[in-house]
């Protein structure tokens, strides 16, 4: 695929969508969390995913959802359109207790280097944050119970930091060995995160957070410079192609119409 | 078992033969009519003071209609599960009816946010599973369920679960305490008189939730004839003696959607997202809960035919529910 693709522009919301959208894998099956990840799963499964198997944690197993999507919507008859299974969230959680589910995927405020995730409140003590905001939700249980986890969130400076003001769901905890520790299934934790700039995995002795990709035309020193921490670098950096022609139609077109959640280009 | 780490936070929680007790006294067994109008039903069942959950989420099939009830008859100091709570949860803290929420997912907006900043209402951290947890504990008779998450974060620390050692493998666990709410609301599409109550498609733990709970009150968009759940009794969600009181309240959901009837008033709920401030949530409690009597009379004075069947109209998709 050509990286002229992209015509006019695209923003900073749209390019993390097609780069997740190009982490997940057909044939397997992912947790979807609430927002952009099904944004994420829509995409996917128009391009490149046809046969991932979604759930949802409203109790959706093998939805093929209807687009436009609908912002805040997740148990609606267009999110849950001909699904595998309905059930209830015990039994979705389920699958994800006992290994089923290959992929999770959730957003988060702030993640600090181990990838783990807060989406609980910043600044402040618990009692009295400075702001507060929704909470867990079902991401501690994707992020604890699937095989790999992928974060989403914005490239910002004070996403990506060293101390988290509330750790809401587990990434490596500490480092290497530490989930297990603490009591969380073998094998398990983040995967990738997606920014709005770049791609991360996690460095396999240390479990901190490993830059895999810089967006074309960035330089990892530029993507770096806009983070809290310092994390790892691969020894050859992925240059990360934008947006194609063929993603935006689909984004555009079909999904997000009135471009409410993946906003409009400037200029 | 040892006892590793404690979380430090309160949490609502009766000893399973309390709950079986009540449950032997209070449940009657007999099909009884239950069927009654909002008022009766919120002024019998809920109490001040009591722990309140529902089902399913504010944007679909939740029973809106009876959390305005409650808003109207000034209902105070709840604790509400909030599992997805979105409007509704900044409703019952505008209307200081709840002071304490369990999260949960607490969405939407600024006004519950800066609330939770101000100390307006108090927050106990869960998680949407581990509440589901804790629902379907309370739903088997046992006084905690183990669970493989909450382990080592903050979200555990703000919590009411325990980390013990696992008998079994020797491994850290986390146990989680059962929940038997006070009151179970729930909107269905289908119920008889005795509360015998049908949801069509996903729902998050409606069986678990009405057999938990010490009441059950059942709003519905349609009443229909005892006979159908024997003649089709795979479909029943709730049987009847789970059931305290049966609410006829088409488009009980309003502002958000029923699976398979109508589609959510999208332009309403823009509406309560935008509530930040304490004159915003006042204004929006009179125009719409306050100076109506009921449900009926919000939906003929506030909301108008034209909407309703719009609604209707885009409700579109009715494959799997039915």
């Amino acid at each position: 695929m050509g990286n002229m693709d992209s015509d006019s522009g695209f923003t900073e919301t749209e390019f993390m969508i097609c780069l997740a959208a190009r982490v997940l894998e057909d044939r397997k099956s992912v947790f979807v969390g609430w927002g952009i990840p099904q944004v994420v799963a829509l995409l996917a499964e128009r391009l490149y995913t046809p046969n991932l198997v979604q759930v949802f944690e409203f109790g959706a197993i093998g939805p093929q959802s209807q687009t436009p999507f609908v912002q805040g919507t997740m148990g609606g008859p267009s999110n849950v359109y001909r699904s595998l299974q309905w059930t209830t969230m015990n039994w979705a959680f389920s699958y994800a207790a006992t290994g089923y589910l290959d992929y999770g995927m959730i957003g988060a405020l702030q993640v600090d280097p181990y990838g783990n995730v807060n989406s609980t409140l910043l600044g402040g003590t618990y009692d009295r944050p400075r702001r507060r905001f929704a909470g867990s939700g079902g991401g501690n249980e994707v992020a604890s119970l699937c095989w790999k986890t992928i974060v989403v969130l914005k490239h910002e400076p004070r996403r990506f930091v060293e101390r988290l003001d509330f750790m809401t769901s587990p990434g490596y905890l500490t480092g290497l060995g530490a989930r297990e520790t603490a009591g969380l299934p073998r094998g398990t934790g983040p995967y990738r995160v997606v920014t709005s700039q770049a791609l991360f995995g996690f460095e396999e002795e240390t479990k901190r957070m490993l830059l895999l990709g810089v967006l074309q035309g960035l330089s990892a020193d530029r993507v770096i410079h806009e983070m809290g921490f310092e994390p790892r670098i691969a020894e050859k950096v992925e240059v990360l192609e934008p947006p194609t022609r063929e993603e935006l139609a689909i984004l555009r077109g079909e999904i997000d119409p009135a471009r409410i959640i993946i906003g409009r280009p400037a200029g | 078992m040892k006892v590793l780490a404690s979380g430090a936070s309160s949490y609502h929680w009766i000893h399973p033969d309390d709950f079986r007790e009540w449950v032997r006294i209070h449940k009657s067994r007999e099909p009884e009519e239950k069927l009654m109008t909002e008022q009766e039903a919120v002024s019998r069942f809920v109490a001040d003071g009591d722990y309140i959950a529902y089902d399913f989420s504010s944007l679909t099939r939740g029973p809106q209609a009876l959390v305005r009830e409650i808003i109207r008859q000034q209902k105070r100091n709840l604790w509400i599960c909030a599992e997805f709570t979105l409007h509704d949860s900044t409703l019952l803290v505008g209307a200081r009816c709840a002071d304490r929420i369990d999260v949960g997912f607490l969405g939407y907006g600024n006004y519950i946010g800066r609330a939770v900043v101000e100390g307006q209402v108090q927050v106990f951290e869960w998680t949407n599973g581990a509440l589901a947890f804790r629902m379907l504990a309370g739903a088997r008779g046992i006084p905690f369920i183990p669970i493989r998450t909450l382990l080592g974060t903050d979200t555990f620390l703000q919590s009411g679960a325990k980390v013990v050692e696992d008998p079994f493998t020797g491994d850290p666990l986390c146990l989680v305490p059962a929940l038997n709410p006070d009151v179970f609301l729930v909107h269905v599409h289908q119920a008889d008189v005795y509360g015998n109550a049908r949801i069509f498609g996903t729902n998050l733990f409606a069986l678990e939730a009405a057999m938990a709970s010490r009441k059950v009150i059942v709003s519905t968009e349609e009443i229909v004839d005892p006979l159908a759940f024997r003649q089709e009794p795979a479909k029943t969600t709730i049987p009847h003696f789970l059931v305290s009181a049966v609410v006829h309240l088409p488009f009980g959901a309003y502002p958000g959607g029923v699976p398979g009837r109508y589609e959510l008033d999208l332009a309403h709920i823009q509406q309560l997202n935008a509530i930040e401030t304490e004159e915003q949530v006042q204004g929006y409690l009179e125009a719409f809960v306050y100076t109506v009597r009921d449900h009926a009379e919000l939906l003929e004075q506030k909301v108008g035919w034209r909407r309703l069947a719009d609604m209707m109209r885009r409700g579109s998709i009715r494959e799997g529910y039915q």
